[in-house]
Order: C-alpha cells, then structure tokens, then sequence
C-alpha cells in the first residue's frame, strides 16, 4: 500500500514512458550519451594535449585528463537530465566539445613545430 | 608492535560498537531495543559522541595494521560490514543490542 | 520534461538502472568471484593445486619456454584482414617478452608479442601466452580452462562479447549509470540518514525490497562509488583513445622524447645479438630495492626487442604490501647486463592514478580486505536485486489488472540475472569436475555448459512467470534457490570425489584455495535452502490470505 514515502519516487508507471513524448525522450538520451561524449572527448584531448604542453609528463597529464573526463561525462550526463531544455544541452555539448576538440589539434600543431 | 590480526579485530569490533551507538540515538531504534520512547536529547548526544569516537578508533587501529593507503580501504570496508552487521541485528534481534548502552531508568 | 530536479533523477534513477542493472548484476557477482579468481582456478584445475613460487629463473626455466612459443590458431585469426596476402603461420622476430607472477598463482603467467610479416599497420603485434609451472617450465594444458581468471574474470569487464571491443564498451556505459544512479539514488532517497540502518523485514515485499535496496546502496556507497569509477578509469584508454588517434602524433614524439631520456631504445637496432644472465640483472635489481628499504619479490619482467642489440630487460617489484601495482622498475641493456635506468619516484599525478587502479585490481597481500570486497560486491548485487524486486512489486497489481505483461518480462530477466546467473555458475562447476581432465577443448565444453544452463534458467523463469499475470510470485525464483543448492552440494562432493581433496583433507592441510572453495558453495548453498524455504512460506501466505508476518508468528509459537 503506497505510503508517503513511496509516492515521491519513481513516476506512476502508467504515465512513464507512455507519458513522456518518445522523440523528446530519445533527444534528451542522445545529447546526454553522444553530446556527453563529444563534451567529454573534446575535455579529455584539450586537457591532455595542454598540460603536456605545460611540462606535465605525457602519461601523466594522460591519466589525470582521463580521470576527470569521466567524472566530467558523470556530471554532464545528470545535467542534460535535469535541465529544462534539451536543446541547450545539445548546444553546449556539442559546441563545447567541438571547440576543446579543435583547441586541443591546435595545441598538438603547436607542439610539434 | 601488536600483530596486525589484533589491531584488524579491535577495528571490526570498534566499527559494530560505534554504529551500534549511532543507531541507538536514533528514536526508532532505541524503542526498538529497549521498548520505551525515546533517549532524552542529553542522552542521545553522548551516544552520537560514542559512536563517532569509535568510528575514529576503527581507523586508528587500521592505520596501525597496515600501509596508510590500503588502511583506509580496509576501514571503509568495515564500517560498510558494521553498519550491516547492526542493521541486521536490529531487524532480526534487537534485544541484542541491549549490552551496548543498558535502558538508564527514567527521571522520575 | 520533468517537473523538477528530483523527479528528473528519480525517472532516471528507475528507467537506465533497471535496463543496466541486468548488466551490472553480471558485473558485480562476477567481479565479486574474482577477487578469488586464482583460488577458482586452482579449484578447476586440480594439477595445479601446489603453493605458490616466487618468480622463477628467466635463464633455466623462463628462456628456454618462451623460445618455444608461437601464436596459437585464435590469436592468428584475429589478423584477418590486417594483413596482406595470406594470414601467416610462423612469427619469427619478437617484440617482446613478459612473465609474471602474483602471490597467489602457483603458475607463472608468460607471454609473448611478435611482429606481423606484410601487416598493414607497421606496430601490429601478435600475442602468445600461457601458464607455466614454475619449478619445471612445462605448460599447463591448452585445453584446460582457468574458469576464475580466464572465464569469470574476464566475463566480468567484457562479458565475452569480443567483436569491437562490444562488450567491454556495455560494461563501460553500465559503470557510468552505475554511478549516475548512486547520484540520483542519494538525491532521492530523503531520509538516507534516518533510515541508515532501517530493515523493516516483515513488511510488504515492496517496503522491505525498497528498504534493503537503500541499505545496502547506502553502507557501501564509497566501495560502490569507487569501484565503478575506477573501472572507468582503467578502460579510459578503450573509451577515449585520444592518445592514439587525435594525438597520435603527438605520442609518437613523447616516446622519441622518452627513449632519449630514459637510454631506453624505442627502436630495433637491426642487428642480432644474444642476451646476458636475466637471473643476475633479477637479482641486482633485488639488491637495488633492498638498498632503498623496500626490499621486495619479483613482480613482473619485460624484455624488449628480444635477440636484438637495442634489446633491454626491465625488471618491477610486485606489489604484495601496498594497494599500487607493481612499481620500482628497474632497467638492464640485454646483451651486457648494464644498469640503464632505475625508475625515479612516482610523480603525485602517477600516484593517484596507481591508488586508483590498484585499488580495483587488488594484486595487494591482504586477506581481509579481499573478503571485504567480497562482501561489498554481494552488497551491491542485493542492492540491484531489490531494485528489480521494487520495480516488480510496485507495478505487479496495475498490471494483472492491465493485462499488461510488463511486470511479468522484467520479473522474468530478474530471475534469469539473479538465480539464473548463479545456476549456470553452479552447472559450470559440476561440469568441469565431471569432464574428465584428458578430453581436448575441456574448456569449451565448460563454456557451453555455462551459456546453456543460463540459457535454459531464462526459458523456464519465462515459463512459470504466468503466476505474475494473477499478481502473484514467479515460483521459478523459489525453484530455482533448489537448484543452486543441489549444483553447490554437487560441485563439493564431486570434487571431493574426483580429486580427494575433500572438505577434511584441505582443512587440516591448511590448502585454502580449494577449501575455501568448498566452503563457499556449501555456504552459497545453506543460504539458497533458506531462501527457498522462505519464499515458499511467502506463497503460502499470499495464496491462503494471511500476510508472511503472521504465518511466520503463527509458526514461531508453534516452535
């Protein structure tokens, strides 16, 4: 018998997912997997490629950009969830880890002049 | 130096101990425990202090049984079996728990 | 979408942990058999139940087996189309040579790479391995399945599924929601510290399912946390390899850079030349840690650019006393035995990097600590077990009504993943002691024994879940707990049987792996007769009316 405590979870079940619009509902999944993941390539590579570039060792500023990437793609993941508009999410995403992605090319380029 | 095998028991029974005390503070379960309603707020801090204290001494003892770095697992790991060890305890035989802090007789 | 934040975390919460969490029961058990992986092997494999050695001599024992070893027919095949023209049968120039050794494994395991005549990609390297005896070099039998580190182990990270790497990219998103549902498991959960230590057992199934959920979510957070990031972070390199595609080139000049700065050769030099004493560079890098009071035994030895004058032997103390893997490399040029390079301290970036992966990897010497773990991987399969049973329970009576068969598929994989998975551990057991020790591919024999009796769990959990549609229990849960029981009983006596290395033998003989072993399946057994015992109590109740707290009652007066 549903108790106080029970009824501030998870949604009914007769109105999740029917409730939620399946093509909102696969926007939102695919900008927090795919959007989070170019975020969090663009991260780990810029992050990588600077603090090498700053004199940290090679596998060094490898791990350390890896560690936080993936506690990035956590953060990031929840935020494309909770956020109001999913369309933002796309944006930011996409465009951040474009511009990380690019930033880190030109680093490499510059380094290996 | 005491044998690591000491100092690791002293760390589990200190982790039961201390979660022990912390459930105790807890209205639910010390009416559960002892039957009656709940600790006065006095009584109740000095159980929270309790429990705190020996939560620290399960890590001191691990700190003395092993390399800081694989101490400090070991003692979360521990305070992980306590706290299910007492949950246990207190959903199959709370009148167990009695030994660790006796019903101090009503003021009046 | 959500009306506000904690809704949005409970929606996610529910839909991704129930879908993932079929992936992470899998995950979790098997990780948790792992941290025995060796002691199973031990177990399964009965000439190989002798103590553990220290590494063995690399000139008399080592040298003399690595010369003989070639790729087997599954590591050539995997060079199809990576190579020009033909697939070729014989590797002659090696890369490289690597043995290693635990304190655990009475084997030591032994690998080799070598070059790929007409590859398309220049640095292609096949692999040969495998487990040797250490006091006389013998390979143990190819056809001999290690079931703890060759099967439970690896299904673990990659559940076998090998095209592209698939299965190990499953696990690494199933981490990732692994610890996007702690997060929004803690956002949920209100009274997380007023209900730490709350079990309120005889309660409805859906109270009590929900509150040993929380629990044993809650007490092992940190372990749970921890165990799923660090994961991520030791496959960082499979699900970012933005070192060897984006900045490749940039590695490349880090490793010119490095080779120059560390003397050791990145390249071959192109011309033969033969090796010096290993046993004596082995024991000079001994002296070397002694000399710095971290006296040590051998973890790991690599030689490089083998039969070649740039060849080098490198030499890392194994990790026994410390949660970091092995470390303290020391480096000899091959042909002459001259010091090199001896690897400086760690830097404090390369500490927390070691912390974190041997922390999951546990080659460390701590019994207690591995049980620990143990128990908080159990803790972690209850966790999503009773999510599972949650979900079920709350939307089983909406459902009966509905006509909908939602409830009644997920309570169906629920049994599959909870007992259908330990069915099929028990089935693989039973079969490898029953097999005898001669048949060839005895291995894949016990792989299929596994995937069929997981396979046939999941055919009958569907088959009896027509009690769900009338809102009931699937018996299949309470039939199943039987046959756990019978295959771990059976697993015992025959290996006592097989093997007469019995309960009574290990014991007194002090031979822990394989008494461990026994001990944990009789254990595994009692609690699978309890379960049983208690959900068939539970049906009784729900089909005579009475709720399970007063039958229980009612059976305790009468003693």
């Amino acid at each position: 018998m549903p108790s106080a405590a029970m009824t501030d979870l998870a949604p009914t079940p007769s109105r999740a997912p029917g409730r939620l619009p399946p093509l909102a509902l696969l926007s939102r999944i695919g900008a927090a997997v795919l959007g989070g993941y170019a975020f969090c390539w663009g991260f780990i590579a810029v992050v990588h490629a600077g603090l090498y570039g700053l004199g940290m060792p090679f596998h060094d500023a490898e791990h350390l950009a890896a560690i936080l990437g993936v506690l990035l793609y956590l953060v990031v993941f929840l935020w494309t969830f909770a956020a109001r508009r999913v369309g933002l999410c796309w944006a930011v995403l996409l465009a951040g880890g474009g511009l990380m992605t690019g930033a880190a090319a030109l680093i490499q380029r510059a380094l290996l002049a | 130096m005491v044998e690591p095998t000491w100092l690791l028991t002293g760390a589990a029974v200190s982790a039961v101990l201390g979660f022990g005390w912390l459930a105790l503070a807890m209205d639910t379960h010390w009416e559960q425990v002892h039957g009656d309603a709940a600790p006065p707020p006095s009584l109740a801090r000095a159980l929270r202090l309790a429990g705190a204290l020996a939560l620290a001494a399960s890590l001191g003892l691990c700190l003395g049984a092993d390399h800081p770095t694989m101490a400090v697992l070991v003692w979360l790991m521990l305070l992980a079996g306590g706290a299910v060890a007492i949950a246990a305890t207190l959903s199959w035989q709370p009148r167990w728990l009695r030994a660790l802090w006796p019903r101090r007789v009503a003021a009046q | 979408m959500f009306q506000n934040f904690r809704l949005s975390m409970a929606w996610l919460h529910t839909w991704f942990g129930l879908v993932l969490g079929f992936v992470l029961m899998v995950v979790f058990f098997f990780g948790s058999l792992s941290v025995f992986d060796r002691e199973i092997d031990r177990w399964a494999i009965p000439s190989s139940r002798f103590a553990p050695q220290p590494m063995p001599s690399f000139d008399t024992i080592l040298k003399p087996a690595f010369e003989r070893m070639q790729p087997d027919k599954d590591a050539i095949a995997l060079l199809d189309g990576r190579v020009d023209g033909p697939l070729p049968e014989r590797f002659e120039v090696v890369r490289s040579w690597g043995a290693y050794t635990t304190h655990r494994d009475p084997v030591v395991s032994v690998f080799a790479g070598f070059e790929v005549p007409r590859a398309k990609d220049p640095d292609e390297t096949v692999f040969a391995s495998h487990a040797l005896d250490p006091r006389t070099g013998a390979v143990l039998p190819q056809g001999q399945l290690r079931v703890g580190s060759e099967f439970f182990y690896p299904l673990h990270y990659s559940l076998h599924l090998k095209w592209k790497d698939l299965g190990t990219w499953i696990v690494g998103f199933s981490a990732l929601m692994m610890l996007a549902a702690l997060v929004s498991g803690v956002v949920m959960h209100r009274k997380i510290f007023r209900e730490f230590f709350t079990f309120r057992r005889h309660k409805t199934v859906q109270r009590s399912a929900l509150d040993l959920h929380n629990l044993t979510g809650v007490v092992a957070l940190p372990f749970h946390f921890f165990f799923a990031f660090t994961g991520l972070v030791i496959f960082a390199g499979i699900y970012f390899p933005v070192a060897h595609t984006q900045l490749h080139a940039l590695h490349e000049l880090h490793e010119r850079v490095e080779a120059r700065e560390t003397g050791l050769p990145h390249e071959r030099a192109g011309v033969a030349a033969p090796m010096a004493s290993v046993d004596a560079m082995v024991a000079q890098a001994q002296r070397r840690w002694q000399a710095k009071g971290m006296a040590g035994d051998v973890g790991f030895v690599y030689v490089s650019h083998v039969g070649d004058a740039n060849a080098y032997v490198s030499v890392y103390r194994a990790g026994t006393d410390r949660v970091a893997l092995t470390g303290e490399g020391v480096h000899f040029k091959a042909t002459t035995g001259e010091l090199l390079r001896e690897d400086p301290p760690r830097s404090a970036v390369d500490s927390v990097n070691e912390f974190l992966t041997g922390l999951h990897l546990q080659h460390f010497r701590h019994w207690l600590l591995r049980w620990l773990y143990v128990l908080g991987g159990l803790l972690g399969c209850v966790c999503i077990a009773t999510g599972f049973l949650f979900f079920v329970e709350k939307r089983k009576q909406q459902h009966a009504k509905a006509g909908s068969a939602g409830s009644r598929v997920v309570d169906a994989l629920a049994v599959t993943t909870v007992t259908g998975m330990l069915v099929a551990t028990m089935a693989m057991l039973v079969a490898n002691r029953l097999l005898p020790e001669s048949l060839a591919d005895k291995g894949d024999w016990e792989r299929t024994v596994f995937w069929s009796a997981w396979g046939l769990a999941m055919l009958h959990a569907f088959a009896r879940g027509g009690a769900l549609a009338r809102a009931r229990m699937n018996p299949a849960w309470r039939e199943q707990c039987g046959l756990i029981a019978a295959g771990a009983v059976t697993a015992v006596v025959a290996n006592a049987v097989t093997t007469g290395d019995h309960l009574g033998r290990t014991l007194a003989a002090g031979y822990w792996p394989v008494a461990g072993v026994d001990l944990s399946l009789l254990a595994t057994a009692a609690v699978a007769i309890l379960a049983a015992g208690r959900l068939g109590r539970r049906a009784k109740a729900t089909a005579t009316g009475h709720s399970p707290a007063v039958l229980a009652t009612a059976e305790a007066r009468h003693g």
